[in-house]
Order: C-alpha cells, then sequence, then structure tokens
C-alpha cells in the first residue's frame, strides 16, 4: 500500500513537471521574445477614413519591367516610362502605342508639342510620338541624376538631384541658366537632397515649383531663378512632411492644390495652394512597406494617377 | 631452399630468411614504418601549426540588411550592456532637423529635450553645424543596441543609423547568444580582417 503511494505520488510529480517544462516552452515563448524596446510606427500609418477624399476607379497594369514615371499630357493620354520601355494609354486606359528605348527612363513629360522627353539618369532623350529618337541633350555637369521634368512653351525645366539644381533648357536643348543654386544674396536656400528624389512642376500659371525635399518645402522660382514664394511644412503628422526627402513626387490640381507622395510613411495627401493639409487621396494600407518614387500625375478632370513602382501598376482616383 | 619455398607457394614478394639482401626483414619494416609514421606525424603538427598561424580568425557580425530590429540585441547579450552599439554611417545620413532616429513622433518642438527623444538612453547627441542640418553622435556608453533609432532613421531616412557589434566590447564567444536568439538570423562569422557589415558607405563611421 505504501508503495503505491509512494508510485502514485511519483507520478503526479512527473506529470506535474512535464506540465511545467510544456508551458515553459509553449506558453511563456512569446513573453520572452516581446520587445521591450518595441518602437511601433504603424500607428502613424493610420488614417481616419473621414480624411480620405478619393476613392479609386481603375488601374493600369503596364508591362513594363520597372515602371518609374508617368505623365499625362494636354489631351489626357497617359504616358509611362521605365525600363526600356514606353506606354502611351488614351484616356479610356486603351493602350494606343508603345516603344522600346535603349536604358531606363526615371523621368518623363509630354510637351505641348507632343514631344517625349525621357530624364534617362545623367542625360534627357527626346522621341516623338512614334518612338523615334529626335535627340538627345547631354548635360555639362558631374554626378547627374535627372530625376523630374516639367516644360511649358517656351521652356523646359530638369531637376538634377546629383547636383542639387534645376536646369531651365529650351525646346531646342540649349541650357539657358541654372535654377536654386544656394544664394543668401538673393535669398535662395539651396536645395537640400539627401536622397534622388526631387520633383518639380509647371502650375496652370506657367510658374515653376521645385520640391525642397530636405526642407520639407515648395519653392516657386521664375525662369530667371528668383524666388518668388515658398512654403513648407515639417512635421511626422498627417500635416506636414518628415523624414530625410519629402514629399518625393508631386503634381497639381487645377485649383492649385498640390499632390504629394511620401516615402518612409507611403501616402499620397492633398495640400493646399498655401500648403495646408486638406485630404488624403491614398492612405499607407495600399502600399507595400518601403516603397519609395510613387510618381503622381493629373488630368484635366483632377483624377489621380498614382504609380506603385513596386506593385508595378497605376492606381487611378477621382474625389468621392 | 628458395625452390622449396616457392613450392610451398609463398609469394615472391614476402621477404625470406635467405634473402634480406633483396627485401626487408619484419624488424627493420616495423622500424621504418614506425619512424616515417613520426615523421609524417611532425610535419602533418608542422602543417597543421603553420596553417593555424596563417588562418583568419572570425568573429560575430550582424547584416544590417536582414535586422529586423526586435530589440534582442539589447538583452541577449552575455555583457551588460550589450556589445551591440548604434553606429552612424555618416556619408549616407541627410543631417535632417526632423531625424526619425532622433525625434519621438510625437514631439512637438525640435528640440533636445528628454521627452522628445526616442532614444530611452539619450544616446544620441543632437548638434547644430549650420541652417538647416544636424549631425548626430551616438554616444558608446550610453548606447544599449535597442534598435529604436535604427529603426526610425530607417523608416524615415536613409538608414545611417546601423546595428554592429563593436569589437572592442565583443568577448567574441564561440556560440553568441544574441546569434542564438535573432529572430531573423542576421548573425554570422566574418573576418577579423573586415569585421564591419555596414549597409551603404563604409566611410566615415563612428561608434
Amino acid at each position: 500500500m505504501k508503495q503505491k503511494v509512494i508510485v502514485g505520488f511519483a507520478l503526479v510529480l512527473l506529470i506535474g513537471i512535464i506540465a511545467i517544462m510544456w508551458f515553459d516552452f509553449y506558453k511563456n515563448k512569446n513573453k520572452s521574445q516581446e520587445n521591450p524596446y518595441e518602437y511601433n510606427i504603424d500607428k502613424l500609418k493610420v488614417i481616419d477614413p473621414d480624411l480620405i477624399s478619393h476613392e479609386e476607379i481603375g488601374q493600369i497594369e503596364p508591362e513594363i519591367e520597372e515602371l518609374l514615371a508617368i505623365t499625362i499630357d494636354k489631351n489626357d493620354n497617359i504616358y509611362l516610362a521605365g525600363k526600356q520601355k514606353v506606354i502611351i494609354y488614351d484616356n479610356s486606359l486603351t493602350e494606343i502605342s508603345s516603344f522600346h528605348i535603349d536604358t531606363t527612363a526615371y523621368s518623363i513629360n509630354v510637351t505641348n508639342t507632343g514631344g517625349i522627353l525621357l530624364g534617362m539618369l545623367n542625360h534627357i532623350e527626346v522621341y516623338s510620338q512614334e518612338g523615334v529618337q529626335k535627340a538627345i541633350w547631354e548635360t555639362l555637369n558631374y554626378d547627374v541624376v535627372i530625376t523630374s521634368i516639367a516644360s511649358n512653351d517656351n521652356s523646359v525645366f530638369v531637376a538634377d538631384a546629383g547636383n542639387k539644381v534645376v536646369y531651365h533648357y529650351n525646346h531646342n536643348g540649349e541650357l539657358l541658366n541654372e535654377i536654386g543654386k544656394k544664394d543668401t544674396i538673393r535669398s535662395i536656400p539651396g536645395f537640400i537632397i539627401p536622397s534622388p528624389y526631387f520633383d518639380l512642376l509647371i502650375d496652370s500659371y506657367g510658374k515653376l515649383w521645385v520640391v525642397n525635399p530636405g526642407r520639407h518645402a515648395f519653392e516657386n522660382y521664375d525662369a530667371k531663378g528668383n524666388l518668388i514664394s515658398s512654403w513648407e511644412r515639417t512635421s511626422m503628422q498627417l500635416e506636414g512632411f518628415s523624414g530625410c526627402c519629402n514629399p518625393s513626387n508631386i503634381a497639381i490640381l487645377s485649383d492649385g492644390s498640390f499632390v504629394t507622395s511620401e516615402k518612409g510613411i507611403e501616402r499620397v495627401k492633398v495640400h493646399s495652394p498655401n500648403g495646408d493639409f486638406k485630404s488624403v487621396v491614398a492612405a499607407p494600407s495600399l502600399f507595400e512597406e518601403g516603397t519609395q518614387g510613387i510618381d503622381l500625375a493629373v488630368d484635366s478632370k483632377d483624377r489621380i494617377y498614382v504609380l506603385d513602382p513596386v506593385k508595378k501598376i497605376v492606381r487611378i482616383f477621382k474625389m468621392k | 631452399m628458395a625452390k622449396k619455398e616457392k613450392k610451398k607457394g609463398l609469394p615472391a614478394s614476402l621477404p625470406n630468411r635467405q634473402g634480406r639482401k633483396a627485401g626487408l626483414n619484419r624488424r627493420d619494416f616495423i622500424d621504418k614504418g614506425f619512424r616515417f609514421s613520426i615523421a609524417v606525424g611532425l610535419i602533418g603538427i608542422v602543417g597543421s601549426l603553420f596553417k593555424k598561424s596563417q588562418a583568419k580568425e572570425y568573429v560575430w557580425q550582424l547584416d544590417p540588411s536582414k535586422c529586423t530590429h526586435c530589440g534582442r540585441c539589447a538583452t541577449s547579450c552575455v555583457l551588460t550592456p550589450s556589445a551591440v552599439k548604434c553606429f552612424h554611417v555618416y556619408d549616407m545620413c541627410g543631417y535632417c532637423d526632423l531625424c526619425g532616429g532622433y525625434f519621438r513622433p510625437s514631439s512637438k518642438n525640435l528640440t533636445t529635450a528628454a521627452e522628445n527623444q526616442l532614444c530611452p538612453t539619450s544616446a544620441i547627441e543632437r548638434k547644430f553645424i549650420e541652417e538647416p542640418f544636424f549631425e548626430y553622435h551616438i554616444i558608446e556608453d550610453l548606447c544599449i543596441g535597442c534598435a529604436k533609432c535604427v529603426k526610425g532613421c530607417g523608416a524615415f531616412g536613409n538608414g545611417s543609423l546601423q546595428l554592429q557589434v563593436n569589437h572592442r566590447l565583443c568577448v567574441n564567444c564561440n556560440e553568441c547568444a544574441i546569434a542564438r536568439d535573432c529572430p531573423a538570423d542576421a548573425y554570422q562569422r566574418v573576418s577579423i580582417d573586415d569585421p564591419y557589415l555596414f549597409a551603404g558607405f563604409e566611410q566615415k563611421k563612428e561608434g
């Protein structure tokens, strides 16, 4: 009898030890793996649905190996460029044509006369609508990194992130002047560009707007390079821009509001012409973490085209 | 006799008692075999010692491109504080005013007030350079390798703040406790001649 008690007690003890070990191995596992220094930036990516002003109405899935740049011409034709290819769609999203290019186009613009300007890292290539190469504009500086092109009837402006300057060309490819170099006498602060995201555009009044990403600023220049006005919004919250270099890309709506895209917290927003935050177009949840270079374009109906280089699609948004 | 042995069917290669001049007897064979073994052994030992003297020593290092900022570099190291520290690769830094590795997202003002700092030990020193540039310097003694700043810098900036095993502090355990716990398998053995694995640029680094 006494022996049975001892054996029973030993069995209970054994089961108890096994239970403790099992609990320690499996139940306490997550507790030991908790990070006491957790830095949760996910809450910054949560957007109040009431702040989202646009809805997605369509997508383009172009067959380009690396999709990098988008622009829209005055007839609302959509031009997409990237590695070795340019594709043109009409405003019903039907592919009109495409053509091969030798290398990668990082930026694209269409002139009012229909010429296609491609920023090929360190030079500009000019193509016809049929894909015939018309000209190559070489740049004079070293370390040129062309990130954006904008044009009007008289001028072509080219953003060079490598040299932190905007080149002002005429339509024959002749360099007229350089814009934005630091000049304390003319109160030009100089561009701060820690990574190759440096965008510009021409608004409906023909004014040149250039992003100064290191300052989270928009700067307005005339063709001679005089700084006319600027605004900046630095904040980790929704109303501003954070990090080393934001906004990474911009576009403009018909009322003069700016559409902006950011890296770090991947989102597309609208800011009023004076810089105040207005609304969100695309929330971070639409993008893969780490997506950079979300290029933007706006058509004549204020539909916003958002290029996602990771998912290789273009999302189209219109106001709700 | 030879004919007799031949008849007995002994192989011709074996030594015979009469043929000492032609081959080895058993004693000579063992003697020479023993000497040969010693010579081979000595050569082997000398060779292995030479090889060992020439071989590179290996140390532990973490690959920043694999790091998931889990915090275990701070908690799993046998040293307290950890031998893993934040290093600043200045060539990659944007010298930002609003530094994602320095400021908490909720910071209302961009000042060095403790409540604005992301680092739990205030191990990052912020210094004004010129408008609008600020330099960030890691105070090694205060850094615990928690990777909060690394995550912030990577999320909002260029990723110039990177965790590395500081080899002035690391005791180079045979089985690194952090490597064992690392969920991203980011730790590896690297040659002591090139013991750091910075992502991006390698110049102007400072611990």
